[in-house]
């Protein structure tokens, strides 16, 4: 087993901030799980990991040359709504690419995939932050 | 002697160019020009100021030729201008399109008899966006 | 950040060979306002590059900057470099289009020359096919359409601005590998000046772009396009910051997955 899982966010900035939304195509989640992922290239990944396994989330734009970093990672609660302490918001100007969005998969009840909010800062501005709600780790 | 003012074959000079840059991903995320675009022209010689900014202010003559095209800070993002508001007592802008090309730029003439300060506004339309953007400060052509 | 960053040379290229400096001259653009950069648009251009490393010490983040030199009341560079030697092509090709429909009305001598003299242009225009040097090109201005003898000079298209070299302190300094690189990408046309940077020096750096203009000279009763060299600085603000796990704020830890995971593992739902 790899002790490492990557999922890398794909983002077509420019579509995803003319629709105002990360669906239409905009965002593609990809892993490399040894295990059988469902949902690759949509929002709807659902990775497959093991409990010890270190998982770590980056963001790449589709257009080289726009910017795109995680904001925010959040598990939801059984309500579908972010569960635990919200984090607070970056400072504005903020470097986001120090972030490392990395961490070890705890045990999990298995067969259920843990939904989690994946939300994407494209620059800045009202609209420049996009979330999806439908991605998840899931243990066999 | 010399005459002062060197007439030239209507159309055969090259028009004053106005350019506007615009950072498309920033419009796009705030929804607004403002903070967002840079506009220019090459007339700056016969005084055009406020370059660089939202409220160019370019200097004209009736009889100019005037010629507004875009360039986009993020060079493979789609930005095109949609309309150029404007008194029509001033000029009547109209859409061209490079030969042989789907891209576009507007050219109008500079009327007799316009305003000393004929503010307008610049409508642009940025990667899939279906609504266009229109600047919010106005930009202006001064005689 | 990870992206690439593009620095925009924008160039009044009329106010450039009139005053024969690029000072006031030319305006300078990166996209990383938002991350700190300044002097957006004007020639005094700071462009923010935001590092970070590991914990060893390496490099975070690979940073690339890539320069694009654009002309200030030209065809815009959404329109395809390659674009005056398409256009006269086409121009040629419109020509031998519309002596073809001359030959075809005429009596059969003179449609008999015509079609020679179609013959002997088509040759040559197919012969110029690929030469996209200045030099083959027709003289078109700056809505695309060709111009000839005393007007092309008045109102022909400026040439886009080459960048030839980038030298200077943060050249010299190491802080950036410039080079100049080939591309299939139609808006550079193939070539453009790229760098990677070393992020671990934090400082301010000045560089110096050399830029190569063309102008449109009558001499020897013939117009001429001559290069004029001219430079302009822009600078770099290198800072960099350690990398941190974005969940601790620290090291690696366990993933904050509702419920929060009880302290020794629960047995399976049977």
């Amino acid at each position: 087993m790899n002790p490492k899982v990557n999922i890398i966010a794909l983002v077509d900035v420019v579509g995803a901030l003319s629709d105002g939304g990360l669906g239409n195509g905009n965002l593609g989640l990809v892993d490399d799980s040894a295990f059988e992922s469902t949902g690759r290239g949509t929002p709807d990944l659902c990775t497959v990991v093991q409990p010890g396994q270190v998982v770590q989330w980056s963001a790449l734009a589709v257009d080289v040359q726009t910017p795109v970093e995680i904001r925010d990672i959040v598990f939801l609660g059984p309500d579908g709504q972010p569960a635990g302490p919200a984090r607070p918001d970056p400072e504005p100007g903020e470097n986001l690419d120090v972030n490392v969005w990395s961490g070890v998969v705890p045990y999990l009840a298995p067969g259920v995939p843990h939904r989690y909010r994946l939300e994407l800062q494209m620059h800045e501005g009202p609209h420049a932050v996009l979330h999806v709600d439908s991605p998840a780790l899931m243990c066999p | 002697m010399p005459s002062k003012s060197k007439k030239s074959r209507p159309g055969t000079d090259r028009p004053i160019s106005i350019t506007a840059v615009v950072d498309c991903v920033g419009a796009l995320a705030s929804r607004s020009l403002h903070g967002n675009l840079y506009l220019y022209d090459t007339n700056r010689a016969a005084g055009s100021t406020g370059l660089g900014t939202e409220e160019l202010r370019t200097r004209v003559r009736a009889g100019d030729r005037l010629l507004w095209n875009v360039i986009s800070l993020e060079c493979e993002t789609y930005a095109a201008i949609d309309a150029i508001v404007v008194d029509p007592e001033v000029c009547e802008p109209e859409r061209h399109t490079y030969p042989g090309t789907d891209i576009t730029y507007w050219t109008a003439t500079v009327k007799p008899g316009a305003p000393d300060v004929a503010h307008y506004q610049v409508r642009l339309r940025l990667g899939t966006r279906t609504e266009p953007i229109t600047t919010t400060l106005r930009p202006a052509l001064v005689g | 950040m990870a992206q690439q960053l593009a620095i925009i040379v924008l160039v009044d290229i009329g106010g450039a060979l009139r005053d024969r400096t690029l000072d006031d001259n030319v305006y300078v653009f990166d996209n990383m306002r938002f991350q700190g950069s300044t002097g957006e648009g004007t020639g005094d251009l700071v462009t923010a590059v935001n590092g970070s490393y590991w914990s060893d010490g390496s490099q975070g983040t690979e940073q690339v900057l890539n320069w694009l030199p654009y002309a200030l009341g030209g065809i815009p560079p959404t329109v395809p470099r390659g674009y005056a030697a398409e256009r006269s092509r086409q121009i040629d090709q419109q020509a031998l289009d519309d002596l073809r429909a001359l030959a075809d009305g005429a009596d059969d001598e003179a449609a008999g020359g015509v079609n020679r003299i179609r013959r002997d242009i088509g040759t040559r225009v197919r012969s110029t096919r690929g030469a996209r040097g200045l030099t083959s090109r027709k003289v078109l201005d700056v809505t695309g359409r060709p111009v000839s003898g005393a007007d092309a000079a008045a109102a022909h298209n400026y040439a886009t601005p080459i960048i030839t070299d980038i030298t200077g302190e943060a050249v010299d300094e190491k802080i950036i590998y410039p080079a100049e690189y080939g591309s299939p990408d139609m808006v550079t046309d193939g070539w453009y000046w790229s760098a990677t940077i070393d992020t671990a020096r934090p400082g301010t750096y000045a560089y110096t772009m050399h830029v190569q203009l063309h102008e449109l000279v009558e001499r020897d009763a013939g117009l001429r396009w001559e290069a004029v060299d001219l430079t302009c600085e822009a600078r770099l603000r290198v800072v960099t910051e350690p990398k941190r796990n974005a969940f601790t704020g620290g090291g690696l830890g366990l993933l904050p997955v509702y419920p929060a995971p009880p302290a020794a593992p629960a047995a399976p739902p049977a």
